[in-house]
């Protein structure tokens, strides 16, 4: 009966069947598109003239010029910021809503608001919320005595408060992860949560925490990949004196493509961005094997 | 059978007899595209209201608009003007002028202008039509301009009892007053100009700063002149008179003068329309200057695309949107900017609109325009030249500093 | 099994004071977290009902005073709202049904067929995810312009229907379905999209209902592509439509706002719909378990 199975599982026509549709699309609409960027970091195009070649003059202007490692240095500052902050509180928040809380469903709305909003949205509303005069978040610090900072037109603090905007806008999302992971979690091992301290925190370290690493894992790529790739919030968010002190990688991209005509250079650039991130996909990848806990 | 393959026959005639004149009609309508940034969003009515009028006066012809917001404007054109695509006819300002000139898209304007029996070119401004040329070849007709003047808070100078700019007025001058006009518990300023490109290559002019060597192939930025002007432009802010970024806390600057807190602004004259409702009385003046005055002139110009199929209707557009009296009469009343023309009597109606009431201010302050340093990496050397200038605001370099910065940056650029 | 319960059920009888307290804390942390999730938005909706002349004040308060509708008229002379509103809508369900689709198909393949190239198809999947969009934007246009499609609902939508993300998310989810359930049904005869459609993927109704979520989040909140894609005015969605209040209205903070509570209302929508079926497929989960 088992070879029955077996035999199932190998018949290419059902893979095909499957695969397809999602496969092509890649193909076409995806892959394609990047491959073309990939030819294109050998040449210079405005769109409009006829490409240049200029074989890897493209990188060695990039990594020859101060922009890059500045941007390289924020985007990591951003990340490095940004990926505990909303993974550690992202899962304490899960784990809170997750002891069978009353009126689950208005906290996790709460939490998902900024989520479903734009990223337009949120940076507008941060940048409006880190006004050092009109702002709330100075307000609020100061009904506890603290004078809050210049935020977005101090160097210091701009990247700081782009990141606790980011921060904020997804919590929601990491959370609700953390939350369909924690409550796929088969019934029996839930009962063990009433129990008291010492037990509850071995409960959590030894049953909860391997059982959630699939979506620990999914969360943490996904999260990191993104951080890489943050944009939106800081182009809005950055104040024109403080630009040098938040630009990042993708804003260097964009800038190229979009602003300068220079499409060989932004190619460049997000495939030196790629490797990057490639590089720590492929270690967590590997990391995979010793913590991620399949069934 | 037969009188059915006769009467399915007839049918089929008249059906096509039916589509005949409609066909006849397609073919005499000929439809162009033309893009815009900035007509949307305050504009569209008045557009509409010259392509009514256009279509009047030339039956045949469509017009389509297309519109995108200044920010993505030139994104969104690059990618449509790929593959010899694109819109007909399409709007430029003079900084993207030489770009686009470069791309060669822009069609050679001559042989239209050559054929085109009403084509008179004084009746454009001379100095616009002029910046739109290039080896001697016309390929845009400017549509607008605009400069920028100092606005001026009447009500403040009346309260703090000093008397208002006057036209031969230097920048210590300003100061001064500014110092008196400043109430910094009440939140007003006395004066506002930052440090940014645009005012910076104007203040250039006005202390014999050059941007280039006459050949340009070389920034001449780290000219002791340059640093003078820096240093001026620097004082603003440093003798208390104009609000920093973070004095300002996210408030615009065009906020900060209608809600009365601002006695001197340096802005543009679209500003008008703005600031017609504000609660106080407002004039304009020319801008202060250092060794001599400079104002700006900004141009906007249409061009045709050098690969449009149907050139001549898009050149018969742009003339009109240009130059035809209807159209400039509804950009006057529209405020919308100035149409380049030389036409005495939409000088007049201009003038006649107020506030400001010294709108005379705006014509002469075309006696000492600057045009815009324009190069071929143009965006390239706004941004670098910008981020020199933060690090002179921000403290991190002195004015020498960053202006050789800008020089070593510009000059790289200048290679090609 | 059931003594260990039985021992539990005792264990919290003896601390039930000390979990009464546990509860106490445990509402008092959540509803103050809520409420700096919520805040924000409190605010930016009551900053949408505000006067012109009382956007800009020292102490930001929640209950506009007075109160007015007048941004939200203002935004509705500028721009064709209702219009970008549909498109935006259309776009988005179709969008978001044909992700759910292809993705939860793509990820079955990977998570529950063994098949030669199997990882390596799926790492480039990941690779994908991990080249910026913005650079993919340009080549995909001229894809358009080749087809024919710019200014069209197909480039707004066909791009969009598939997604690697959903793919890879639902491939963990599936990984975590026990495979003794599938077996049994492959020994009583079942092909694999019985057992897709009847077994594997109503027990991943939580990621189902994520991804639609995203989906549609996705979708709806797209600018950079439906900017060089949708240009006539008739197909304009709404943040692209609303973008262009940026530079000249960007400091009406009480417009912006307005703009902004306009997007955020149908996403919500989805996701409280979208919720249920989470809540279902919970209680499903819990009593399979």
């Amino acid at each position: 009966m088992y070879l029955a199975g077996e035999r199932r599982w190998r018949k290419t026509g059902w893979v095909l069947l499957f695969l397809a549709p999602s496969l092509a699309g890649l193909i076409l609409f995806t892959l394609g598109p990047i491959l073309a960027s990939l030819g294109l970091t050998l040449f210079q195009w405005d769109l409009i003239r006829p490409l240049e070649f200029v074989g890897l003059d493209n990188f060695r202007e990039i990594f020859a010029s101060g922009e890059f490692w500045s941007a390289l240095s924020h985007t990591l500052y951003f990340v490095i910021g940004y990926i505990p902050l909303v993974m550690l509180l992202a899962l304490g928040v899960a784990l809170l809503l997750n002891q069978r809380v009353r009126g689950l469903a208005l906290y996790r709305t709460a939490f998902f608001i900024p989520v479903v909003s734009s990223w337009v949205v949120i940076s507008l509303l941060g940048k409006w919320a880190f006004n050092p005069r009109y702002g709330l978040v100075n307000y609020a610090l100061g009904l506890v005595g603290v004078q809050g900072p210049n935020w977005l037109f101090s160097s210091r603090w701009a990247m700081p408060a782009i990141i606790l905007t980011s921060v904020w806008k997804d919590i929601g999302f990491v959370m609700v992860m953390f939350l369909a992971g924690l409550q796929s979690i088969p019934h029996e091992y839930r009962e063990a949560s009433a129990l008291d301290g010492a037990q509850a925190w071995n409960h959590f370290r030894w049953i909860t925490l391997p059982l959630l690493s699939p979506t620990t894992f999914f969360a943490l790529i996904i999260s990191l990949i993104a951080s890489f790739q943050v944009f939106d919030q800081v182009w809005i968010m950055s104040e024109t004196g403080t630009k040098s002190a938040t630009t990042v990688l993708v804003q260097q991209i964009v800038q190229n493509a979009f602003s300068y005509g220079r499409m060989g250079t932004a190619a460049a650039l997000s495939w030196v961005l790629f490797a990057f991130i490639f590089a720590i996909t492929l270690v967590q990848l590997r990391l995979q094997r010793r913590w991620v806990a399949y069934d | 059978m037969k009188t059915r393959r006769f009467i399915t026959v007839l049918l089929a005639a008249l059906l096509l007899l039916a589509f005949v004149p409609a066909f006849r009609a397609q073919a005499q309508t000929t439809t162009i595209t033309y893009f815009t940034f900035s007509a949307a969003p305050d504009h569209l009515k008045d557009l509409d209201l010259m392509i009514a009028d256009f279509k009047k006066a030339n039956a045949g012809i469509d017009v389509k608009v297309q519109t995108a917001p200044f920010a993505d404007y030139f994104t969104l054109l690059q990618t449509d003007l790929n593959g010899g695509a694109g819109p007909d006819v399409f709007e430029l300002n003079y900084e993207n002028f030489v770009t686009y000139a470069a791309k060669n898209v822009l069609l050679d304007l001559s042989s239209q202008t050559a054929q085109d029996k009403t084509w008179d070119a004084k009746a454009y401004y001379g100095r616009a039509l002029e910046i739109f040329q290039q080896k001697g070849k016309q390929y845009g007709l400017p549509e607008s301009f605009s400069t920028v003047v100092l606005l001026y808070n009447k009500a403040l100078f009346d309260a703090a009892k000093i008397d208002y700019p006057k036209a031969d007025w230097t920048w210590q001058d300003a100061i001064a007053a500014a110092k008196k006009l400043t109430d910094k518990s009440k939140g007003v300023w006395g004066l506002y100009s930052p440090v940014q490109f645009y005012e910076f290559f104007k203040k250039a002019a006005q202390g014999d700063c050059k941007f280039f060597n006459d050949a340009q192939t070389e920034s001449l930025l780290n000219s002791p002149e340059c640093v003078t002007v820096l240093n001026t432009m620097l004082s603003f802010t440093k003798e208390g008179v104009m609000p920093t970024p973070a004095d300002l806390g996210g408030v615009k600057d065009d906020e900060l003068f209608k809600s009365g807190k601002l006695a001197m602004w340096v802005n543009g004259i679209w500003q008008f329309s703005a600031m017609k409702d504000a609660p106080f009385a407002w004039d304009i003046q020319l801008e202060p200057g250092i060794t001599r005055k400079a104002h700006h002139f900004f141009a906007n110009a249409v061009a045709v695309n050098a690969n449009s199929k149907n050139a001549q209707a898009a050149y018969t557009w742009a003339r009109f949107f240009t130059s035809s009296p209807a159209a400039a009469k509804t950009r006057v009343a529209a405020s919308w900017e100035l149409p380049a023309l030389t036409d005495k009597t939409l000088v007049a109606d201009y003038l006649k609109v107020t506030p400001p009431a010294n709108r005379q201010a705006v014509f002469d302050a075309l006696n000492s325009v600057i045009p815009i340093p324009v190069i071929e990496r143009q965006s390239e050397m706004q941004d670098k030249v910008t981020a020199a200038l933060d690090k002179a605001v921000s403290g991190e370099f002195t004015p020498q500093q960053a202006l050789e910065q800008a020089k070593k940056d510009v000059d790289a650029l200048l290679k090609k | 099994m059931t003594s260990h319960a039985q021992t539990l059920s005792t264990a919290q009888d003896i601390h039930a004071p000390r979990v009464r307290l546990w509860r106490a804390a445990l509402y008092l942390t959540l509803t103050a977290l809520a409420g700096v999730m919520l805040v924000p938005f409190i605010w930016m909706v009551s900053t949408s009902l505000t006067q012109d002349q009382y956007v800009l004040s020292a102490t930001p308060s929640l209950i506009p005073n007075p109160a007015t509708l007048g941004s939200y008229q203002k935004l509705l002379d500028l721009l064709n709202i209702g219009g970008m509103f549909v498109n935006s809508l259309f776009v988005a369900v179709l969008t978001t049904a044909g992700q759910v689709l292809t993705s939860s198909m793509a990820a079955y393949a990977f998570a529950r067929m063994r098949w030669r190239g199997r990882d390596v198809v799926f790492a480039l999947y990941l690779i994908t995810l991990m080249v910026p969009a913005q650079v993919t934007i340009v080549p995909l246009f001229i894809l358009m312009r080749l087809f024919g499609w710019v200014n069209t609902y197909q480039a707004l939508i066909l791009p969009g229907l598939f997604s690697a993300f959903g793919t890879f998310l639902l491939r963990q989810a599936f990984l975590t379905i026990p495979r003794e359930i599938e077996e049994a049904a492959f020994i009583d005869g079942a092909s694999h999209w019985t057992i897709f459609r009847r077994v594997v993927l109503p027990l991943v109704k939580p990621g189902l209902a994520t991804l639609t979520v995203f989906s549609f989040m996705g979708s709806w909140n797209a600018y950079l592509w439906p900017l060089f894609v949708a240009r006539q005015d008739s197909m304009l969605t709404l943040p692209v439509g609303l973008a262009r209040l940026h530079g000249q209205y960007l400091t009406q903070w009480n417009l912006v706002m307005a703009g902004a509570v306009i997007s955020i209302i149908p996403i919500l929508i989805v996701y409280l719909f979208a919720q249920r079926a989470f809540v279902r497929g919970i209680a499903l989960s819990g009593l399979k378990g």
